[in-house]
């Protein structure tokens, strides 16, 4: 009965090729959605992955870095260089602004790095130097390319002029970039002296994160520490639960429209089949293994459009970073499971008017001619 | 013509299947195309309401949302030396993620004075933030975590008590919340700041004369409302445009792809009776016009259907999830049905080409 399903698949190749391609189509909806959330996901949390520190501490109560703000007195780095097992501790300056070249605007973190910095720094330099001093900046290489704008250009940041003598990978995302400037620089634009957002704390080898972090927080007042870890797993909570219920509402509709696809496929397939479904029968096939066919088909046609659904998508993941390197992929295992699932149920269910269909057939209409 | 009808309507199941499998594809476009048009309105929603028609903004900034501004001190007294400047209102606004029952809401916090204005533009419930750690939250936010006037809520070590609820001041990816201007300084450790000035104007003032003066001032940018509001919509189309095409341009091919095959199979299926017609002289272009007239059929009928559901599927998402606003223009039917059009006049490519490529002789050697 399998070989059946087969040849019933293969025998009309457009047939196929439709049917396979659509629901391919819609999981490819489902697919591609999670990627671009889980693409997201990973660029929010690059710059702390990248940054070098084993925690991060910011002002109290303060659990994130982007679409927050957090300030600390210069005291706080004093003091946390003080607890035990803290090896060493980099300020960082932080802001949302626009990196301004020529007419072109760029959304972009702006960071501001302090002398000699070790912690915090652009991790894939591309071109030029990584630590900017005073009146310099090291931005994306994309966006840069996108303005026009190469090594030695000048850009303007909060209306002054930087040179750029850097250019970043892997520091732009769907939403900004990454700028990095001295914290001189940021000072004295923003007036905020004495004070930091972020403190990167670098512990002793040998030293667990997690203890130094509660440590931390039991000896320096009003301050919020954790680890580099936890301070990324915080970020990418926030892109979480901000777009869980579309891709709840997309899933659902990707779905519907995986399970039309495959239901009108298995179902003119299996129509145009009636006369041989009907000899079968006539010769002493069960309902069981008729049944057992469409349901084969179905799967068939299921699997091969996920794994085609998939190498679109990978396909996809592999290609569109090369063309718009903010929107990046990633497909994961959690999502495969869960596209698959979707498929099974889309396969059992488009089976279920066929298999209806076969269930009334009449074996006496093969020798009628109907 | 008869043809063709007789043809898509003698398998109900099929052609039911096919108008709804385009409907759904149609739908999902239109979802898609609305959730956007919605999520612009909540975007400028702040910029649409509150007072004045100029703002003052940092240097270099020109974006409510996206970017972080500082005017300098002083800039509300000169601004309000300028003739036909009625008022100055100073707001200080940052996003903060609020950490409500273990879910992370990104919000926009708007620090205010509460006798100049600039707070939310309509209380359902309760009143402005008088006192010290008072605020007022969006209604629909309220609501999804199960909070009412005099709960608490904990803003960057601080808790605000809930004093009142504001109405169309949320969107599914953030929420506005408004507290006193002096308690935004202190959680924020930044006394006296103020992120943008919003200027009103006497009723006989020549708008383009006071952006003129102000724009005199150091360290300033000014915009108008709606070009603040249009640069806000701009930076959030650009995040949103790439995925959003890409779903749209997937749909349109599942939609192409049904009614494709919902012809082609019609068309296989009565290869012979369009053999026949061809034998006794029927023109290929007569034959096409019949898989055409199927295909337009299959397309409009599933964009009809789908404008419909879409219709229904928005007033019940917006019902279950109302932090979600989904928001219909009339073009937008009518780009529906011109996407069907596209839908049908692709899917009927592969049909017709059998029908070219049909010998009439077959028919009688079968």
């Amino acid at each position: 009965m399998i070989s059946l399903a087969f040849h019933n698949l293969f025998q009309n190749k457009i047939r196929m090729v439709i049917s396979v391609g659509g629901v391919a189509l819609a999981l490819l909806l489902i697919l591609s959605l999670d990627a671009i959330f889980s693409g997201v996901e990973k660029r929010v949390t690059a710059y702390i992955d990248h940054s070098g520190a084993d925690i991060w501490v910011s002002q109290d109560d303060v659990f994130n870095m982007h679409m927050a703000s957090s300030s600390l007195p210069d005291s706080v780095a004093r003091k946390v260089k003080t607890v035990e097992g803290v090896a060493s501790v980099s300020p960082i300056m932080y802001l949302t602004n626009n990196v301004v070249a020529g007419d072109e605007r760029n959304l972009a973190y702006i960071i501001g790095l302090p002398e000699n910095a070790k912690f915090g720094i652009p991790w894939k330099v591309l071109g030029g130097r990584d630590l900017p001093e005073e009146g310099e900046v090291v931005m994306d290489r994309s966006v840069a390319e996108k303005s026009g704008i190469g090594l030695g250009d000048d850009v303007e940041i909060l209306g002054e002029e930087f040179e750029v003598i850097g250019l970043a990978g892997e520091t732009s995302s769907l939403t900004n970039s990454i700028a990095f400037i001295s914290s001189k620089d940021f000072e004295k634009m923003r007036k905020s002296y004495g004070t930091f957002s972020f403190l990167l704390v670098k512990v002793n080898k040998g030293e667990s994160p997690e203890a130094v972090a509660a440590r931390i927080e039991q000896k320096v007042k009003d301050i919020t520490a954790q680890t580099r870890i936890q301070f990324a797993a915080q970020e990418r909570k926030v892109i979480k639960d901000m777009s869980t219920d579309v891709i709840t509402i997309m899933n659902l509709i990707g779905f519907l429209i995986g399970l039309a696809v495959m239901a009108l496929t298995v179902y003119t397939s299996i129509l145009s089949r009636r006369r041989e479904y009907g000899m079968l029968k006539a010769l002493g096939a069960r309902n069981k293994d008729l049944y057992f066919t469409v349901l084969a088909q179905a799967i068939i046609s299921v699997v091969l459009g996920f794994l085609f659904g998939l190498s679109i998508t990978a396909l996809l993941t592999a290609a569109l970073p090369l063309i718009a390197s903010s929107l990046i992929l990633e497909i994961r295992f959690t999502s495969l499971l869960k596209v698959g699932g979707f498929s099974l149920i889309i396969a059992v269910v488009s089976a279920v008017i066929p298999i209806r269909q076969i269930a009334d057939l009449d074996p006496a209409m093969v020798f009628r001619g109907k | 013509m008869s043809l063709a009808r007789r043809n898509l309507f003698q398998d109900k199941t099929r052609l039911a299947l096919s108008i709804g499998g385009v409907a759904l594809a149609v739908m999902l476009v239109l979802i898609l195309k609305g959730f956007l048009a919605g999520m612009n309105r909540q975007i400028t929603s702040y910029l649409d309401n509150s007072p004045g028609d100029t703002v003052i903004a940092e240097e270099d900034v020109v974006n409510l949302l996206g970017a972080t501004s500082l005017v300098p001190e002083g800039t509300d007294q000169k601004a309000e030396s300028v003739r036909g400047v009625d008022q100055v209102i100073p707001i200080l606004s940052q996003f903060i993620i609020l950490d409500l029952h273990d879910k992370k809401q990104p919000a926009y916090m708007i620090g205010y004075e509460p006798d100049k204005g600039g707070g939310a533009w309509q209380i359902s419930e309760g009143r402005e933030p008088r006192s010290k750690w008072e605020m007022v939250i969006d209604q629909i936010l309220a609501k999804r975590h199960g909070l009412v006037i005099g709960d608490e809520i904990e803003v960057m070590g601080k808790d605000f008590t809930i004093v009142g609820l504001s109405r169309g001041t949320t969107s599914w990816m953030t929420s506005y919340f408004f507290v006193r201007k002096q308690d935004a300084e202190t959680i924020l450790l930044s006394p006296g700041a103020t992120s943008f000035l919003l200027v009103t104007s006497t009723e006989d003032a020549d708008q383009e004369y006071i952006i003129e003066r102000l724009k005199k001032l150091s360290g300033v940018n000014i915009l108008t409302k709606k070009e603040m509001a249009a640069n806000d919509l701009k930076l959030f189309a650009k995040v949103f445009s790439a995925p959003l095409r890409l779903m749209v341009a997937i749909s349109f091919l599942v939609g192409t792809m049904i009614v494709g095959l919902v012809i082609y199979t019609a068309t296989v299926e009565r290869q012979r009776e369009y053999g026949v017609i061809k034998a006794i002289g029927g023109r290929n272009r007569f034959l096409y016009r019949i898989v055409l007239t199927q295909a337009f059929f299959a397309s409009i009928a599933g964009s009809t259907l789908g404008i419909l559901m879409a219709n229904g599927a928005a007033q019940w998402i917006m019902t279950v999830r109302p932090q979600f606003l989904i928001v219909f223009d009339p073009s937008d039917a009518g780009q529906a049905l011109v996407a069907g059009l596209g839908m049908a006049m692709i899917a009927a490519i592969l049909p017709t080409r059998v029908i070219a490529n049909l010998a009439p002789a077959e028919v009688f050697r079968k």
